[in-house]
């Protein structure tokens, strides 16, 4: 017998974190069946040779509620090896909702997400009240699988109307929104979104209609999905605040369910702070409770001359003189009075943003030939190498060269031994793409593709297989995706094949795709082959192929409530 | 001490509530007229740089139209969430007819 696809002779790594092998995957009805030596033939076979197999990723964190229905491909996730994606996150759904809800749902997407509000009316087919209904408008015209959380804002909207963002609600308010989590849970929803980020409002800048929920509502709510014993509980409470582990603490005890918090990266201006939240987390881990901080790959990275430089910016003398006219700059920066001055407002201990840290400053690019040999070094280094003080040996290359040199800095996500240890947690949730959310403003689709690429590939962080299953099984266990996150016999055939020596994501670009051809961020990669869905490829040799094979991922109450009733 | 006034733009040129880009030093910066004053900030957002000049200015703060963040426009506070990265702003001074950034180091 012929199978539907066989894929030979990459190196497979499996999703498991195990070591990867050399070996060839057949396919059947959308399903792996045999991994090893293959000898049947196949309708298709994709010559892996030389590249890694891969279970497709799940992008966890997405806002895809509403793009879903006019870009099924939801792109672009499939250009970096996504194959499904979870929208909901955040408090935000479009679903449950009355059609007196519809335009107070999207004053939220339009504020918190930044969406535009045109898009959002030409582009969503509102027709579905229930969450069920919505995952049900999706079914069979999708080319990523696509699973939702079921958001509080929506939630709240349905019971309380325009008074969610105005009071707390009563007893019999917070009975009738129970009742609408467990619906939306049993219809598929993998788990449960709030929100209590000060920062979020609606178009009309009332508060998004979970901030005013209080802790006996919020908990009897994700106290539906401890009785069903599914779903997760994703939240964001704002600026990261060591005190927020207690609440998390509570929650997680309190319900059993997996907690998702955020946000955790490496920054300069608090360098230990990633530290303490994973200390705070270990506790919660180690009495079999969990709560897992979403972190990003992709660090903020300056690269800039000293004809323009914003680094500095927090240091009043720095300041003033990077405004200057270049010439009049140049001639400062030869002032050893001015100089001194600039050392000055540099110490000033004050807490800034900028680590004032020479080690971390870096040449990136010299523009003269004979300086080459600076090239990478940090400005400690330089100044090591000229026999200067830190200060002094960054001005005269910068001088030397007409102010052309180019440096690098990275106030977030720059130190690679704090990466590397947040990177490798296990309480370490990767990925906070946003996708489809803030459009016209970034665009981060490449959070795995940057992991392989950047900390894999030429940092050395961590290895292959551990990124790979950081990417897919890691974030699947957590959202009980069955039989997703690994190759193995039985597992559904969500594949991505690319190349360990190029994958990479390419800098976002400007399209008109959104419907009235509004402009967007779509994002590009470097070494993606083949991202393939259910068994069948969405995207090779870098297009789309037109195929939607994707399904709606629904949770563990669906599928126990549906054996129930078998 | 140096100091240095730079005009950026002549009086009347930016109607009342408005925000005008401009470029002094190699950046780009924006302009902007509110209830009788002038403010001078970078463009970029410092949080995740977004374009400030789609953001709104309201009671001397602009708040970024990408995440919500909102900045005081004289001293460049965060004050939404409070405690965040602070926006780049530059004293101005009315001169005659000019408007100036003053640069004093």
């Amino acid at each position: 017998m012929g199978y539907d696809l066989v894929i030979k002779g990459g190196r497979i790594y499996d999703g498991s974190g195990m070591p990867s092998y050399l070996s060839d995957i057949a396919v059947q009805n959308g399903r792996i069946v045999e991994i090893g030596r293959i000898q049947n033939g196949a309708a298709r076979t994709i010559d892996a040779g030389g590249l890694a197999v891969a279970p497709g990723f799940v992008d966890h964190h997405t806002h895809m509620d509403a793009q879903i229905f006019w870009d099924p491909y939801a792109t672009s996730e499939p250009q970096h090896g996504v194959t499904s994606i979870v929208m909901g996150n955040c408090g935000l759904t479009l679903a449950p909702a009355k059609p007196s809800d519809h335009d107070a749902l999207v004053k939220s997407f339009v504020r918190v997400e930044a969406m535009p509000r045109s898009v959002l009316e030409a582009g969503v087919p509102w027709g579905w009240e229930s969450f069920g209904e919505y995952l049900d408008a999706l079914e069979g015209k999708v080319g990523v699988n696509v699973g939702g959380l079921v958001g509080h804002i929506a939630v709240r909207q349905y019971v309380m109307g325009e008074e969610s963002v105005e009071r707390a609600a009563t007893t019999k308010e917070v009975e009738q929104m129970k009742r609408l989590v467990r619906e939306a849970m049993e219809s598929g929803a993998l788990g449960f979104s709030t929100n209590r980020n000060e920062r979020h409002m609606r178009e009309d800048l009332k508060p998004v209609g979970s901030r005013l929920a209080d802790d006996d509502e919020l908990f009897a709510l994700c106290q539906v999905l401890s009785e069903l014993n599914s779903g997760v509980i994703e939240t964001i409470l704002g600026r990261n605040k060591i005190e927020h582990f207690k609440f998390y603490d509570r929650l997680a005890r309190a319900t059993g369910r997996p907690v998702l918090w955020q946000s955790l990266q490496h920054r300069w201006v608090e360098p230990n702070l990633w530290r303490e939240q994973l200390d705070a987390v270990a506790p919660i881990f180690a009495d079999g409770y969990q709560a897992y901080g979403l972190s990003h790959t992709v660090p903020l990275v300056r690269h800039f001359t000293l004809k323009n430089c914003q680094v500095f910016d927090e240091f009043p003398v720095w300041k003033a003189l990077m405004f200057l006219p270049v010439e009049a700059r140049r001639e400062a920066f030869k002032d050893p009075a001015t100089r001194q001055k600039m050392r000055a407002d540099l110490a000033d201990p004050r807490p800034v943003n900028f680590h004032r840290n020479w080690n971390v400053l870096k040449v990136e690019k010299p523009a003269k030939a004979e300086n080459r040999k600076y090239a990478g070094k940090s400005i400690a280094e330089l100044a090591s190498m000229r026999g200067q003080d830190p200060l002094d040996a960054f001005l005269d290359l910068a001088l030397e060269e007409d102010l052309d040199t180019v440096f690098w800095n990275a106030n977030n996500g720059g130190d690679a031994d704090a990466m590397g240890e947040i990177l490798r947690s296990p309480y370490v949730l990767m990925g906070t793409s946003d996708a489809g959310a803030h459009v016209q403003f970034g665009a981060d689709f490449g959070y795995g593709t940057t992991l392989l690429g950047l900390w894999v590939r030429e940092r050395q962080l961590l290895t292959l297989e551990h990124a790979i299953h950081k990417l897919t099984f890691h974030v699947a266990s957590i959202f009980g995706l069955q039989d997703r996150g690994l190759l193995r016999p039985g597992y559904a055939a969500d594949i991505a094949i690319f190349d360990p020596k190029t994958v990479n994501a390419h800098e976002p670009e400007w399209a008109e795709d959104y419907p009235g051809k509004t402009k967007r961020l779509i994002q590009r990669s470097e070494g993606m082959h083949y991202t393939i869905v259910n068994g069948r490829p969405i995207y090779e040799d870098g297009r789309l192929t037109g195929d939607l094979p994707g399904r709606i991922l629904r949770g563990s109450a669906h599928r126990d409530r549906h054996a129930a009733a078998a | 001490m140096g100091l240095s006034y730079v005009p950026v733009s002549r009086v009347g040129e930016i109607s009342p509530g408005k925000m005008k880009p401009i470029e002094l030093g190699g950046r780009q910066l924006l302009l902007a007229h509110l209830d009788g004053r002038y403010f001078v900030f970078a463009r970029e957002c410092p949080h995740e740089a977004a374009d400030l000049q789609t953001g709104e200015l309201e009671n001397a703060q602009v708040r970024c139209a990408n995440h919500g963040y909102c900045f005081d426009l004289t001293s460049g506070e965060c004050v939404v969430p409070h405690g965040g990265p602070p926006l780049t702003t530059l004293p101005v001074e009315v001169r005659g007819e000019e408007i100036c950034v003053k640069l004093e180091w």
